[in-house]
């Protein structure tokens, strides 16, 4: 390795993972500059079929440059506004955790206190009510963001579901126009380099040799490059996130496309369901230790409202992360650096931080070791981060109705988890880490929406009269729905705003 | 401080009593230093103490920062100035972009730095709109104080009789079981209590017999004296070294505190002012049982910035956060608080660390002391700057990115490489936006009165009617 610039990035696999890295990378560099050149085969598979995301993905695509609604049509895109959560905390609950704020802080103090202010005194409208998008999810509408922080449209968040095949494609198009060659063709051997901590080259099934200065291994479950060459080995999480299964399948709409994802809690794992223009996506994430394949199949197939449009397709994984992300002159994005179960949709956002996080640390040829440790710090945490909030979802039940759930309910959590509940529980009180990936609201919305229930509130906000209290939220409420009302539905926002085109 | 933020915070059906033992804080307050954070213009709010009240009733100055006189590489001077997040320009920090034009200064785009230089203050505007837009704007300021005026300005906002008042020589703590049971003053009867705070200073009187444990080393003397001045001298704090410590000039109303701070073996060097010495570092727990330690109770770090005050505010707002919400077990509380507490010291220190890593520093047993604390994660950060320029930061660290940038920038640390990033924007563009943006910095501090005259104004007009 030399300090000279890199000349050369090879991205092995596509898929999400290459071709949104492929992308990025493509709009930082130019071609005569740097090659990028993506490996794929149409042989080889990608995961997923509706795709859900979070906010963040507009900050990927505002980096790429692109017009929405054009990324919109080309994916078969509708708008997200948050995830309903049923039968989670008790079988026939639901709440719906939303992207946004609920309410107003009031006094430097968190709204939340004064919602549980109300509620100790016998009972308020579910916190959701609260929160624009969870109201205009609820009632399936939909309008974007007002810039105006005076507004109430201000407080609107949204992501999108989309295709992810499609997605793959919009990608490549958009990286190939920016000089990003393909190869088509199966890797049939990796080459380390001469000091054996990174990667000097892949042969391909047709013979010919790809060489590159750097490596991104983007091969999903398999980490052909950063598993099975550098010898990587993977951090298990899976005492606390026992799925290690899933079968998706796509499915025809019954009605308008809700602007929200659905996850339903089943007997040994959830579904899920993630609306697109002109299909369903369907999934069921099972444990194999409480539920066998047929079963699962059995399950899904009852779980799903629309015409099956497909046979379900299987998927095994583990949920953990590689120990390193970068070695060498190799990086691990996608479903190679780690899997965590999409239950807060935060696949591509995981995708996302480890290409923003790279393109921050671009390196020479030489690679200073600092950047490989700052690199694999930080990918550390936003995995744990995430890890934390979803093992949330599974912990805080009362469910105790299927062996699954009884390992779920008892299971032992992580410490840093175990805190965060505990200062919930006995205080009602949440403090963010920094950087954190989910803020108070979220953490607010699933300890709440999943049975966790403070027993007191601030003793500052017990202490205001509770007519003051109840007035201040029951105005705010009528701004949400008001607000809501004046949205037009999901479905026409769409239809005049980024429509599939014929296809 | 304590006092004020509980009384105006606290529902009256909390009993709040002030146990004042006699002691003079004056001296250990020291410790506090002269210049606070622009977090405390909402921390005296919400105790009660509004700015015209502050103006008004203690000799503190408007702050836009220190300046470390010839302390960067080559001898070099600096203002470490309060600054709001510097611009992002197409998803790129506006450093990474100095990088690449290969512009080695950050403070010509610091209205703070350029303002101090020339002696010069306003309010920076906050409303949103146009008047939100300007230089200005995204100026922060913080106070230059006097520890003790400071704590009168307090003790004046508590509302007349919120909290029951005690004074007298603490002749009794109970301890049972790992928790005060009770103290009395000058041997009069017991007063017990649900939550004892523990505001005594560095011998923190209730908390040491819960925890006696003091994690630190290295002891600092610190003296003051203040000479009257008939002008009030720039809106920035001058930090000069010498062989055997550190000396601060801190202009006030009325008067320039000298500050200096040395070795504790050190003569003393206080010209009939006020010294104290003391030993730097933490407790182990901060909150033990039912005893919060706050300020140099609980901790004490070196006042060569702003972070002392920054810490007792925190302390403060910290143990709001967490008043407990049963008597029965705060095992929680004091869980979370002293998690906040240890990484709020570690990153304070860690931040004054930073400032000793120049090579215009002398090589004197004073200095070789103060950079004897190996600290990996300043390491790492200190690193990935000189990398990338790129701002390492830890959870919830009460210096922002922007006060690491402007230190980096100061001591004259220049990042190997930019963010690739910013090769996407057009360089001729860059450096013209640049340049403009230096400009009308420039200009906004030129129309900016002196600190004197602007302070003379304004208590002209806050003493026509202090409501204002």
């Amino acid at each position: 390795m030399t300090q000279a610039p890199l000349g050369s990035i090879v991205i092995v696999g596509g898929g999400s993972a290459g071709w949104m890295t492929a992308a990025a990378l493509s709009s930082l560099v130019e071609s005569k500059d740097v090659s990028i050149t993506v490996i794929e085969s149409d042989a080889i598979g990608t995961v997923g079929v509706g795709e859900a995301t979070i906010p963040d993905m507009l900050v990927f695509n505002q980096m790429l440059g692109i017009s929405e609604a054009e990324f919109m049509r080309a994916t078969e895109a509708t708008f997200k506004l948050g995830i309903e959560f049923v039968d989670w905390g008790h079988k026939g609950d639901r709440y719906i955790h939303a992207f946004g704020q609920h309410g107003v802080d009031m006094e430097g103090i968190d709204f939340h206190q004064y919602w549980l202010r109300l509620n100790r005194d016998g009972g308020t409208a579910p916190i959701e009510d609260y929160s624009l998008s969870a109201v205009a999810a609820g009632a399936g509408r939909f309008a974007l963001p007002d810039p105006n922080p005076r507004s109430v449209f201000s407080h609107l968040r949204y992501a999108y579901h989309f295709d992810a095949t499609l997605y793959a494609r919009y990608l490549r198009r958009y990286a190939e126009k920016r000089g990003v060659k393909r190869i088509e063709g199966v890797v049939n051997a990796v080459h380390r380099t001469a000091q054996g901590d990174g990667i000097a080259a892949v042969t391909m099934d047709s013979g010919a040799q790809v060489k590159g200065d750097f490596f991104f291994d983007c091969t999903g479950f398999r980490a052909l490059l950063t598993g099975q060459t550098l010898d990587i080995d993977f951090v298990d999480w899976s005492a606390w996130l026992p799925c290690d299964s899933a079968l998706a399948v796509p499915s025809a709409h019954v009605g308008p496309p809700p602007p929200y994802t659905r996850s339903t809690a089943r007997p040994a794992g959830w579904q899920w369901r993630i609306p697109t223009q002109r299909r369903v996506g369907n999934g069921h994430i099972y444990s194999r230790s409480f539920m066998d394949d047929d079963e699962a199949e059995r399950v899904l197939r009852k779980g799903v409202e629309g015409t099956l449009l497909a046979e379900p397709r299987s998927i095994r994984f583990k949920a953990g992360h590689r120990r390193q992300f970068w070695r060498g002159n190799c990086i691990a994005i996608g479903l190679a650096a780690g899997f965590l179960e999409p239950l807060e949709s935060t696949s591509l956002y995981l995708i996302q931080e480890g290409i923003s996080r790279f393109i921050s640390l671009f390196p020479n040829g030489d690679i200073p070791d600092i950047l490989r440790v700052e690199y694999n710090r930080y990918m550390q945490k936003k995995f744990e981060q995430v890890r934390d909030f979803i093992v949330l979802h599974y912990v805080a039940t009362n469910r105790d109705d299927t062996p699954f759930w009884h390992y779920c309910r008892t299971m032992s959590v992580p410490d840093s988890l175990r805190h965060k509940m505990e200062l919930f529980r006995e205080t009602g009180r949440i403090f963010r880490y920094d950087d954190e990936l989910f803020a108070r609201p979220s953490w607010v919305a699933v300890m709440l929406g999943q049975g966790i229930m403070p027993e007191r509130c601030d003793p500052i906000v017990a202490a205001l009269p509770a007519r003051d209290v109840a007035n201040s939220l029951q105005s705010m409420a009528s701004a949400m729905k008001d607000a809501a009302s004046r949205m037009p539905t999901h479905a026409s926002f769409i239809a005049s705003y980024c429509a599939a085109t014929e296809g | 401080m304590t006092v004020a933020t509980l009384a105006r915070q606290l529902p009256d059906t909390v009993r709040i009593t002030l146990a004042e033992i006699d002691r003079d804080h004056r001296c250990a307050d020291l410790f506090y230093g002269t210049v606070s954070g622009p977090g405390s213009y909402a921390f005296n709010l919400a105790a009660g103490v509004t700015e015209p009240a502050l103006v008004l009733g203690s000799s503190a100055a408007f702050s836009w920062g220190s300046k470390y006189v010839h302390w960067a590489e080559g001898g070099r001077s600096w203002i470490q100035c309060f600054n709001l997040t510097l611009p992002v320009i197409d998803g790129v920090l506006m450093h990474q972009y100095l990088v690449q034009q290969g512009m080695t200064r950050l403070d010509p785009f610091l209205l703070g730095a350029v303002a101090g230089s020339r002696g010069t203050f306003a309010h920076p505007p906050r409303s949103p709109g146009a008047a939100g837009q300007q230089p200005l704007a995204r100026a922060e300021y913080g106070y230059h104080f006097d520890p003790a005026s400071h704590a009168r300005c307090f003790a004046a906002a508590v509302p007349p009789r919120r909290i029951h008042h005690l004074k007298g020589a603490l002749s009794r703590v109970g301890v049972c079981d790992g928790v005060i049971t009770g103290i009395a003053l000058d041997g009069a009867d017991m007063v017990t209590a649900d939550l004892y705070l523990d505001c005594s200073g560095p011998s923190a009187e209730l908390l040491s017999r819960l925890d006696p444990a003091w994690l630190g080393g290295r002891a600092l003397q610190i003296s003051a004296d203040d000479v009257a001045e008939a002008r009030l001298g720039p809106p920035v704090r001058s930090v000069s070294f010498h062989d055997q410590g550190w000396a601060a000039q801190t202009p006030l109303r009325g008067s320039t505190r000298s500050l200096t701070v040395s070795d504790a073996t050190a003569s003393c060097n206080a010209r009939g002012g006020l010294s104290a010495s003391a030993t730097l570092g933490r407790r182990r727990r901060a909150w033990a049982g039912n005893c919060v330690g706050i300020g140099h109770a609980a901790g004490i770090v070196e006042p060569l910035t702003p972070a002392p005050m920054m810490l007792l505010e925190r302390d403060i707002e910290r143990l709001m956060t967490l008043i407990p919400v049963s008597t029965a077990s705060m095992t929680v509380e004091e869980r979370e608080y002293n998690r906040r507490h240890g990484e709020d010291h570690h990153h304070a220190m860690r931040f004054t660390r930073a400032l000793l890593e120049t090579s215009a520093l002398p090589d004197s047993d004073f200095w070789r002391a103060a950079r004897d604390t190996p600290d990996a994660e300043l390491e790492h950060k200190l690193a990935m700057f000189a990398e990338r320029g790129l701002l390492v930061s830890y959870d919830l660290e009460p210096f922002h990115p922007e006060d690491w940038l402007i230190m980096h920038f100061g001591i004259g640390r220049r990042p190997r490489r930019h963010d690739r990033l910013a090769d996407r924007a057009d360089a001729k563009r860059v450096r013209r936006y640049l340049d403009d943006a230096a400009q009308q910095v420039a200009n906004a501090a030129a129309a900016l009165p002196s600190n004197h005259v602007y302070m003379t104004q304004l208590e002209r007009y806050l003493r026509q009617d202090p409501r204002k």
